[in-house]
């Protein structure tokens, strides 16, 4: 049985006067899917999910929830999406309790239906500590939680989430994350936009729109095995030693590697499937870095984009 | 047993529940619609009061004789001034006037009684401040009756008449007194309401957009309708009460006494304010920011502080402002104020004023409502 396709975008384009924010993107998204959407600020990722969720119009090019249409079947798509925008949306002056019943009114629960919606979410995000906090007190990570939860008192079965761990602590980050899999484990699918490479590392799909266009759309693994990604004739190498910085002058300085970047305390190379492993301990043994461990690597999702982006604006 | 709201009002008990605690919760915002208008009722009620009295009066006497004291004595008796010096050159008395010192300069000539003795006409020069238009004309129109009065009890002392031949008996309808207060203040009140009421609601709508929770709000299954009367009954609410402390004031710190119905007063408040906030509703759905709604609102304010009938009469207008003057809710309101409070007219004299109100409030919320687009950008 093929997957039900949950989010769907074909040639979806947004013009504002002469600029185009968002460029003929065309992708789709499976049931139960953690879709990743990447991209530097101003690429048009949240232009992408405005559109998608109803409230700004595409020029051109159609978009659909669950199978509706978002421009011509707006009433149809409200009660099967949630949102979450980059700013949280709450109201400050309200309670976390307060901006939960608000937005269960807003969805048309009532009485005991959204107390009981109300409890079962602050469950779901741990609320209980600050439930009569006013939410322009709290701090970045509960408001976010309280936001998300505000999402999905109407039980949605797409949600998305704009730069949801934008400004956030990593405990918080790792969190909201884990939230994330339970929510999908239950059948919701998920459109997260991101910056950060480890959480595009957790989605199962990934988009990366750079200059309003979608460059790549695929699993990670996928992305990872791109032909652009793996030039034909090189490999990937993890060198760690210390004095990294040193280490990365020396080896920025041989014949046949491509590309050097610093991971904390090791280098990675790109370089030519010819060079023996040894003409690097060489190298670095010349300039007094004895103690060196080299092994294998595969491409990460940074490795990725950097290539895409670059050979895309090299391209144009 | 739950009644299920109809479709075009979805949100509309929602919006009501949030929009009543953050108003109260927003001390500002509270803060900002009472205080300008009670700072306003009071500053006005007080300072409009252009009843002149004991204006500063300097006195160049040339001519020294019970005839001429007793002019000075005259001019003191009407109330409208009080001799602040006796001063001894012409050229004093013009510097006293141009410094402020005095509002008004009154030079009696050395030939004053002597002329009057031999039945000639005496020539009495008095300098008027013109700077200010209100004391200017009360100085004129005082130091004129002084004269004919003089004038008229000489010559009917040279006749065998006791009386004048005619006497004009005016009887002041309605505001006897003529006291100011109650011809301003009722004003005010219009001026005063509309200030914090449009302010208020155009701001209502554009801070959502800028905080971000109005997108939240379109994505939602709200409908418009549902939006726009859930920000307008808070409003209405607290304008209500606004007015019942303007109405408080006006009767008892100003002693304005009601004439006519309080009911009809408050059926005209309440249509007057209904149609402010829908005013205020249409500027906030059109702004991008709050200083863009700031603005719109003074622009579409300031009309109504001039050509309402607040400050000056509507009928001496041009015909331009006149014309500006109909659109104005403010312009009703206030004519129906002054014709309730003062001359106690009722429904049957003034229920075109009320439908009016009526009429535009309705068409300015239906504006706002029908063209407020569920879409941003």
């Amino acid at each position: 049985m093929p997957a039900e396709m949950m989010i769907q975008c074909e040639n979806l384009t947004k013009k504002f006067g002469n600029f185009t924010a968002v460029d003929h993107v065309s992708f789709s998204v499976t049931k139960q899917s953690i879709f990743g959407f990447l991209g530097p600020n101003g690429s048009g990722k949240s232009t992408v999910i405005r559109m998608l969720c109803g409230i700004l119009e595409p020029t051109e090019g159609t978009g659909s929830i669950a199978g509706h249409d978002v421009s011509r079947e707006t009433d149809a798509i409200k009660g099967s999406l949630g949102y979450m925008s980059q700013k949280f949306s709450l109201y400050d002056e309200l309670t976390a309790n307060e901006n939960l019943q608000f937005y269960a009114q807003l969805y048309g629960l009532r009485g005991p239906a959204m107390k009981q919606r109300r409890d079962e979410l602050v469950a779901l995000a741990h609320l209980e500590p600050y439930i009569d906090q006013r939410a322009g007190l709290l701090s970045g990570g509960w408001k976010q939680r309280l936001a998300m939860a505000c999402a999905l008192v109407h039980k949605p079965s797409v949600l998305f989430l704009d730069e949801p761990t934008a400004g956030i602590d990593p405990v918080a980050r790792r969190e909201l994350w884990d939230l994330l899999f339970e929510l999908s484990s239950a059948g919701m699918t998920l459109f997260v936009t991101t910056h950060y490479m480890d959480e595009a590392e957790r989605c199962t799909h990934v988009g990366y729109i750079y200059m309003s266009k979608l460059i790549v759309c695929g699993s990670p693994d996928d992305l990872k095995k791109l032909p652009a990604v793996n030039p034909p004739g090189t490999k990937r190498l993890d060198v760690t030693s210390d004095h990294v910085t040193v280490a990365l002058r020396a080896v920025r300085k041989m014949e046949g590697i491509r590309a050097a970047t610093v991971f904390g305390q090791s280098m990675h190379l790109l370089l030519d499937e010819s060079m023996p492993e040894q003409s690097i301990r060489d190298t670095l043994g010349g300039v007094g870095i004895h103690e060196v461990d080299i092994r294998p690597i595969g491409p990460s999702l940074e490795d990725v984009f950097v290539l895409l982006t670059r050979q895309h604006a090299g391209g144009q | 047993m739950t009644f299920q709201m109809p479709k075009f009002l979805r949100g509309f008990r929602a919006i009501l529940y949030k929009e009543f605690i953050v108003m109260f919760r927003d001390r500002t915002t509270l803060f900002f619609m009472f205080f300008p208008p009670l700072l306003q009722i009071i500053a006005f009620g007080f300072a409009l009061d252009n009843d002149v009295k004991h204006m500063a009066m300097a006195v160049y006497n040339e001519d020294r004789t019970t005839e001429s004291r007793q002019l000075v004595d005259a001019f003191v008796n009407t109330q409208t001034f009080r001799v602040v010096k006796e001063v001894n050159s012409l050229d004093e008395l013009e510097a006293m006037v141009r410094r402020g010192k005095a509002n008004v300069g009154l030079d009696i000539p050395p030939d004053y009684t002597r002329k009057l003795r031999a039945g000639k006409k005496a020539d009495v020069q008095v300098l008027i401040d013109g700077s200010s238009s209100t004391i200017a004309l009360q100085a004129l129109n005082t130091a004129l009756g002084v004269a004919f009065q003089r004038s008229v009890s000489i010559l009917l002392g040279e006749t065998d008449r006791r009386e004048l031949p005619v006497e004009v008996r005016p009887q002041v309808l309605y505001n006897p007194s003529m006291r100011a207060p109650n011809f301003f203040v009722p004003g005010v009140i219009g001026t005063a309401l509309q200030i914090a009421t449009v302010f208020a609601a155009a701001m209502s709508v554009v801070r959502e957009r800028e905080r971000g929770t109005l997108e939240n709000l379109l994505v939602s299954p709200m409908s418009r309708w549902g939006l726009m009367l859930g920000k307008l009954v808070p409003y209405l609410c607290v304008s209500m009460t606004m007015a019942l402390f303007l109405f408080t004031i006006l009767r008892w710190v100003f002693f304005v006494p009601i004439h006519g119905s309080l009911v009809m007063l408050f059926v005209a408040s309440f249509l007057y304010i209904f149609a402010l906030i829908s005013l205020g509703l249409l500027v906030s759905t059109k702004a991008e920011s709050q200083n863009e709604a700031m603005q719109m609102s003074m622009t579409i304010m300031l009309p109504s502080i001039f050509f309402s009938g607040f400050i000056f009469p509507r009928e001496t207008m041009p015909w331009i402002f006149y014309a500006i003057s109909t659109v104005l809710p403010a312009t009703y309101f206030i004519e129906l104020m002054r014709a309730i409070i003062l001359r106690g007219a009722g429904f049957l004299e003034f229920w075109r004023h009320l439908l009016i109100l009526a009429l535009m409030g309705g068409v300015l919320f239906a504006l706002c409502a029908g063209r407020f687009k569920r879409k941003i950008g």
